[in-house]
């Protein structure tokens, strides 16, 4: 398209549609985008051929061209996307174009949401794509914490019922042992292991959204596989010791305990492994602990968190007094 | 630049879009005046929030757009500073087949749906706890309620604390968005602003007198995240910046900014309301008071105005647009 589409004869019949910033009406922009030629002339034509509602094979190349120089220009990607329906294109081929421009641009809600538009086609996708985990995994390569990846690949679970599939625990274990502080891969794990399934509304934990049920009873399940929480305590244990100073592992511990409805307590002898006296391993288990004495043992209980505020995590000070407040005010 | 059919759009040619709705109206409640709010066709407004509005509660950005908690936080601001009606249009196909009556009705649900298992609160159900959508997530239940009902309701509020605190880290003393991630100057205003909503929520319901509550206080390190906006946020060529070596942007130059002003006042809510109506009294309710300490870090030239902490415009600002819209009711 170097020379342009005023000069190219597929687009003579179009009249483009200028940018109007407003400026016509004697107002002064506030502050003017200096646009580049060749974008303003693109979305002069786009404009046009989306006031006309035109569903053809050049308007589809017209989106490429706009998306190639504005990816977040989220108008287009809407167009494109009905026009690739409107038209019945081949949308391997269309996922298989989007896996470049993916890789390309990382922080875009854009592509992805377009991604998902398509996937969610069921005549098209009956059954997930057989090589997208292994997209994903290369997108992981570049940023195994990319937001929108994972917000997709949550999605991705949820329509195909993906929650036993060996795939997804086995990539996220690959993230995790590539990476142990990897906290997106952990969410994505405890999705799998014990966030809602089937026709449950989706939601971050278990029993959420319901005006019945308290959030004190968040992440709580209704049935519990206790050899699968023994499993997942075991695995967070292993992880633990890798890194013990790495919040990840802790609290998916404490989510699957919650899950389970089973209390900190277990965890004792494993916790007191880290914290020795004055030979302090891991200011989380400090906290472990200052919650498993807050039941009956309140003076210890502040004498962990005191240790937390004076020593281990001073920068935290205000919240650990609150907590050894609440401690002082139920005593 | 607003649609007939429709929000405002990003730009000429481009159909509505919830954050390009919200900066627009923002934007012009920061102009002021009968001829600016008089711009917005709320009517029109409206019907275009009843056809975003889905089956599970939130709002999608766009028609045809990703729904995620920007769009919740977005769409009540909106609907709260225009004074909208809350009944659903005729044609908000989806969330009527969904059985809500009201605009805000599933909407607190959906957002409790957001809490993680970390404590914190996810862009949409599922996903990992982040600094940008807890905001806009409280945000959004203390525009619908006052927060010391709305939040212990549909949060698990000591979860909630625990993540919220555990975003403050030394040596830098600045807010990371998610475990494990760094420190960036963004997040003194998403992760910052989330501290005076869960306090007031602390600190139950506002006394009678004008006079500042009793308060569980102030949760976070103040001094921390000045420290880390004045020494880290600021770039030599001006402008504002995620952290030292990256460059300053007008993101950055926003949201470290609201931040510091947040870290030099006190929020909290009143019992009187600047509406006299029932939709959202709470949100036009909240009052400051500049943090007076010695050990303040920053110069007194520093201190900058208290934003409104729902809608990070100044208070009056927002005043002035409700009560003009307030004045205007739209027939439907």
């Amino acid at each position: 398209m170097a020379e342009g589409y005023a000069n190219d004869p597929e687009w003579a019949d179009i009249t483009p549609i200028e940018l109007n910033d407003g400026s016509d009406s004697g107002a002064m922009p506030l502050a003017t985008i200096a646009y580049p030629s060749e974008y303003l002339e693109a979305t002069s034509y786009l404009r046009a051929v989306m006031a006309a509602n035109e569903m053809s094979e050049r308007a589809l190349n017209l989106t490429k061209d706009v998306i190639s120089m504005n990816p977040a220009h989220y108008t287009v990607w809407i167009y494109r996307a009905r026009i690739l329906f409107a038209l019945d294109k081949d949308l391997i081929e269309e996922l298989n174009w989007l896996n470049g421009v993916s890789l390309k641009y990382l922080k875009n809600y854009q592509i992805w949401h377009h991604r998902q538009v398509l996937i969610s086609s069921q005549t098209h996708f009956p059954s997930m794509p057989a090589k997208e985990p292994d997209f994903l995994m290369e997108m992981f390569a570049q940023d195994s914490k990319n937001y929108h990846v994972w917000t997709y690949r949550h999605w991705l679970v949820r329509h195909f019922k993906l929650w036993d599939s060996p795939r997804e625990l086995e990539d996220v274990e690959a993230l995790i042992k590539a990476d142990v502080r990897n906290n997106s891969a952990w969410n994505h794990r405890y999705m799998l292991r014990f966030g809602p399934r089937d026709d449950v509304p989706d939601a971050g934990m278990v029993n959420a959204g319901n005006a019945d049920i308290s959030p004190e009873e968040k992440g709580r399940l209704p049935v519990v596989d206790e050899d699968l929480v023994d499993a997942e305590l075991k695995f967070a244990q292993e992880q633990i010791v890798r890194a013990p100073e790495n919040r990840s592992p802790w609290w998916y511990a404490r989510g699957a305990l919650r899950a389970a409805g089973r209390g900190l307590g277990e965890w004792e002898g494993f916790v007191g492994k880290f914290v020795d006296g004055d030979v302090v391993k891991s200011s989380h288990a400090v906290e472990w602990l200052a919650d498993v004495y807050a039941e009956a043992e309140k003076v210890k209980a502040v004498e962990m968190l005191t240790m937390l505020k004076e020593k281990y995590d001073p920068i935290r000070k205000n919240y650990w007094d609150y907590r050894i407040r609440q401690l002082e005010e139920v005593a | 630049m607003q649609n007939p059919t429709g929000g405002f759009g990003g730009g000429h040619g481009q159909i509505s879009h919830l954050a390009g709705s919200y900066a627009a109206v923002l934007a012009l409640a920061l102009v002021g005046g009968e001829d600016a709010f008089a711009l917005v066709d709320r009517e029109a407004m409206w019907r275009w929030l009843g056809r975003l509005k889905q089956s599970d509660g939130g709002f999608s950005v766009t028609e045809g757009g990703e729904e995620d908690v920007r769009g919740a936080y977005c769409a009540a601001t909106i609907i709260s500073l225009l004074d909208l009606p809350l009944t659903l249009p005729h044609d908000a196909n989806k969330a009527r087949e969904a059985g809500f009556k009201t605009l805000t009705d599933g909407l607190a649900e959906y957002l409790s749906r957001c809490q993680s298992f970390e404590g914190g609160i996810s862009g949409s159900p599922g996903v990992e706890a982040h600094g940008a959508y807890a905001f806009c997530a409280l945000a959004c239940l203390s525009i619908l309620g006052p927060p010391e009902e709305t939040i212990p309701r549909h949060m698990n509020i000591p979860l909630l604390l625990s993540w919220l605190s555990a975003r403050q880290y030394a040596p830098e003393g600045g807010f990371s968005g998610r475990t494990n991630k760094l420190v960036d100057g963004c997040y003194s205003h998403w992760v910052g602003g989330c501290w005076p909503l869960l306090q007031s929520a602390l600190d139950g319901k506002p006394q009678s007198s004008g006079a500042p509550p009793r308060t569980v206080g102030n949760l976070y390190s103040r001094e921390g995240l000045d420290r880390y906006i004045l020494g880290c946020c600021q770039s030599p060529s001006g402008g504002l910046r995620d952290k030292p070596g990256k460059s300053p942007d007008s993101y950055h130059t926003c949201y470290v900014l609201t931040g510091l002003s947040a870290t030099q006042h006190h929020h909290y809510r009143t019992n009187t309301s600047i509406t006299s109506s029932d939709n959202f009294a709470s949100a036009f309710s909240w009052q400051s008071s500049p943090v007076r300490t010695d050990d303040n870090v920053y110069d007194k030239a520093d201190r900058l105005v208290a934003f409104h902490p729902l809608f990070v415009i100044p208070h009056q600002a927002a005043a002035n647009m409700r009560l003009w819209c307030e004045g205007q009711p739209i027939a439907i």
